[in-house]
């Protein structure tokens, strides 16, 4: 083939894959599922949550939807029930995520090293409770939490030990377990394939400078992983900030679950049973800035701790 | 986990129960009622669609279809999770004709005008139903609905502890204090009662009985009595009967709960005419244990109460709405219907013809073969027509649930509990632009 040939061949095909449309067509799927179930539910919660619905009198004369302002938000942002659900996924996920991670990680590195016979099956086993959906792990954990039918709080009792894992103070804890147990699998497999993409030479210039596997573990294949481990993290932030289904099903064993005890169970709460989407509305658009603003501030600090140590070296 | 909320009304629940036992009937009742509409000569019969939960509607449908070819009835039978279904479908401009619906969600279904006044249509039936039950239908003169089964109040007793340890069953709610102390020093690991916080209903039938009511009407004005004298009387009665430590506090409904009835640790359960099938149901082993007594009184008054029932009403988009009235009226208070409602559908009847059914007043095994609906038909002979329905019941409910599991803890008290329900429902009102008046 002469080189004339070739050129007309692949300028033919560079203008067909250059129609202004096709880029678009590729992108169209996407785009309008984003539009429909991302953007404009945001927008229609931005809108309800500055109208309310109001009757008068005795309210039997029919209502109206009026425009009211932030009076939505102002109502949320002075409610101390909803507020207090803030900080308690917050202490909730400074125990959780940082367990959640260093297990995770510590499983992934064991798993990258030669140590463990039938990796495999051990990974499959670890990952399995993935597979079980958020509420069914709740159903099941919430059998095991309760003394009668719990084989295992009734092992503890015979040893003298009662366990309440469902008061005030311990709720928490048992949520926080439900979600280790479903969650460090997936996390587990995410560092794992990270760790299998990092260059086995560094390993070996690792060995040969007389760092051990400890040393490796933590001064190479660690950094190498941030990436993998920021990304990990963040979805579990933000899974922390939404926690629903867990404290949702054990509700229905415990009292001690109150109806806003994370803020989507108050924005659940209040557009089913208190019967007011608008109020709902503004409280999802505060929880949505605060998950933005907890995103961003974890992404500002991740940037500036590598610029920090890639300016080290 | 929406299961949980909605499943917080008795009558709910009692037909969330029921519903397991009667799918098979369910699914034979819907596999002969095909083919057997739209072959009418002349012109085309009026549809009505009837969403429900009670057992054995399909076979009444069934039979209101075959006497009634001019209006022919279509039923869905609703689970747990239709009832935001409803108010979903209503509003976007849809939904089925009829609705079963409980009366405590009814005002909201008024004020949001998703029902239609059936007043010129229903009026005759009024004295068919007991009091109570009609005034729960019923706001500002206009009917709304037509009552399908009450909730009149029992309690169930543990015949052979009370006699194991020489107790005399009471009858009152003084006795019912003493006999917790005597029951509690024979047996340190027996109580008198399970109070679960997450259980309105059973707060809710005491407060009846003291004719207080979360809601009332004055002039223009909504007045709110969560706080009011009567359910002052009920919170330092059951914070007496926590502080001494003479009630178990397990949530009701969990397997937790059922353990400690089947172990012996509850003497007395005080519910709904629709609880002992349940108990029936779940505490087998202990058939021929147990015994219904009347609801313990307060001094100086004979009233027992109720913790609400249910309504069958016109959607507002329902395309025949006499028809579909006239249907409602004669699937609730017809003599047609009353033993099937009874039998099958375990349903408490809210009409006079009902009430006089000999199938309600049948022997029970499980209570040592106590004829135990005369109790409950007499408990809705007594029961005050004070209590009246009001809007958004779910943020007085919800408001009340959450403190109550503090009052477990012993963060909190019933009376405090109470203050902040109150507080807290006035709140929800006035931010909706009704009146409230103090």
């Amino acid at each position: 083939m002469t080189a004339a040939a070739t050129t007309r061949v692949s300028r033919r095909r560079f203008t067909g894959a250059g129609a202004p449309w096709v880029p678009y067509a590729f992108v169209a799927p996407f785009a309008i599922l984003f539009l429909v179930f991302l953007v404009a539910p945001i927008v229609v919660a931005i809108v309800n949550s500055l109208y309310s619905r109001q009757s008068s009198g005795l309210g039997f004369g029919g209502s109206s939807l009026e425009f009211v302002g932030f009076d939505n938000f102002v109502r949320a942002l002075t409610d101390v029930d909803f507020l207090i659900g803030f900080p308690r996924v917050v202490i909730y996920g400074l125990i959780q995520v940082p367990l959640m991670m260093v297990i995770s990680a510590g499983l992934a590195l064991l798993f990258d090293t030669a140590l463990v016979k039938a990796p495999r099956f051990f990974q499959f086993a670890i990952f399995l409770p993935y597979a079980v959906p958020g509420v069914i792990a709740a159903l099941l954990w919430g059998f095991l939490y309760q003394p009668s039918v719990s084989p295992i709080l009734q092992f503890f009792s015979g040893l003298g030990i009662d366990l309440d894992l469902l008061a005030p103070g311990t709720v928490l804890g048992a949520i926080a377990n439900i979600n280790l147990w479903s969650l460090i699998g997936i996390n587990m497999i995410i560092l794992f394939a990270a760790l299998q993409g990092v260059p086995r030479e560094m390993y070996e210039a690792a060995r040969i400078d007389g760092a051990g596997e400890l040393r490796t573990a933590l001064q190479i294949k660690l950094p190498m992983i941030g990436p993998a481990i920021l990304l990990t993290t963040l979805s579990s932030v933000i899974g922390t900030l939404q926690l629903f289904n867990e404290p949702q099903v054990l509700q229905s064993i415990t009292s001690n679950i109150s109806s806003d005890f994370t803020p989507n169970m108050a924005i659940y709460a209040t557009s089913t049973l208190g019967k007011d989407p608008n109020l709902a509305s503004a409280m999802a658009v505060i929880l949505g800035v605060a998950t933005l603003v907890v995103s961003l501030g974890l992404l500002a600090a991740n940037k500036r701790t590598t610029k920090r140590a890639s300016d080290g070296i | 986990m929406t299961a949980k909320k909605l499943i917080r009304t008795p009558v709910m629940r009692a037909a969330a129960a029921a519903l397991v036992g009667i799918v098979a009937m369910g699914a034979l009742a819907a596999c002969s009622n095909s083919g057997e509409s739209g072959d009418s000569t002349g012109s085309e019969p009026t549809e009505v669609e009837f969403w429900g939960w009670v057992p054995g509607l399909e076979d009444l449908v069934d039979q209101w279809n075959d006497e009634n070819p001019d209006t022919q009835v279509s039923f869905h039978r609703m689970t747990g999770d239709d009832g935001q279904k409803v108010e979903a479908a209503v509003d976007a401009g849809a939904g089925p004709d009829l609705v079963q619906l409980s009366t405590h969600a009814l005002p909201d279904y008024v004020i949001a005008e998703r029902v239609v006044d059936i007043t010129e249509y229903v009026s005759d039936d009024e004295s068919n139903y007991t009091p109570a039950s009609w005034a729960s239908v019923s706001f500002d003169g206009h009917v709304f609905g037509v009552p399908q089964g009450i909730g009149p109040a029992g309690m169930m007793y543990r015949t052979d502890l009370f006699e194991q340890y020489g107790i005399e069953v009471p009858k009152t709610w003084d006795e019912y204090l003493d006999a917790a102390r005597a029951l509690k020093a024979a047996n340190p690991d027996a109580y008198i009662a399970n109070l679960s916080p997450s259980e309105i209903g059973q707060w809710a039938q005491e407060i009846q009985q003291a004719e207080s009511s979360w809601y009332g009407i004055k002039d223009d004005a909504w007045t709110l009595g969560v706080n009011d004298a009567g359910s002052q009387l009920v919170a330092e009665r059951w914070q007496t009967l926590l502080d001494e430590g003479l009630v178990t506090t397990e949530q009701m409904w969990t397997p937790e709960y059922w353990a400690l009835v089947n172990n012996g640790s509850i003497a007395t359960i005080s519910y709904a005419a629709w609880f002992p099938s349940i108990l029936a149901e779940n505490a087998a082993d202990l058939s021929g244990k147990w015994a219904v007594a009347p609801l313990p009184t307060n001094e100086g008054s004979d009233n027992s109460g109720d913790s609400g029932g249910a309504a069958v009403v016109v959607l507002k988009n329902s395309k025949a709405p006499e028809a579909a009235a006239e249907f409602a009226s004669w699937l609730n208070g017809s003599d047609d219907t009353q033993e099937a409602l009874i039998t099958v559908g375990g349903l408490f009847p809210s009409t006079t013809n009902g009430l006089a059914s000999p199938a309600l007043v049948e022997d029970q095994e499980f209570y040592g073969g106590q004829p135990i609906n005369e109790v409950f038909i007499d408990a809705a002979e007594h029961t005050p027509a004070t209590w009246v329905e009001g809007p958004n019941y779910s943020a007085i409910q919800s408001a009340l649930l959450d403190e109550f599991a503090k009052v477990i803890n012993g963060d909190q008290t019933f009376l405090g509990a109470l203050d902040v329900a109150q507080a807290a429902g006035i709140a929800d009102l006035e931010a909706r632009g009704l009146t409230v008046s103090e």
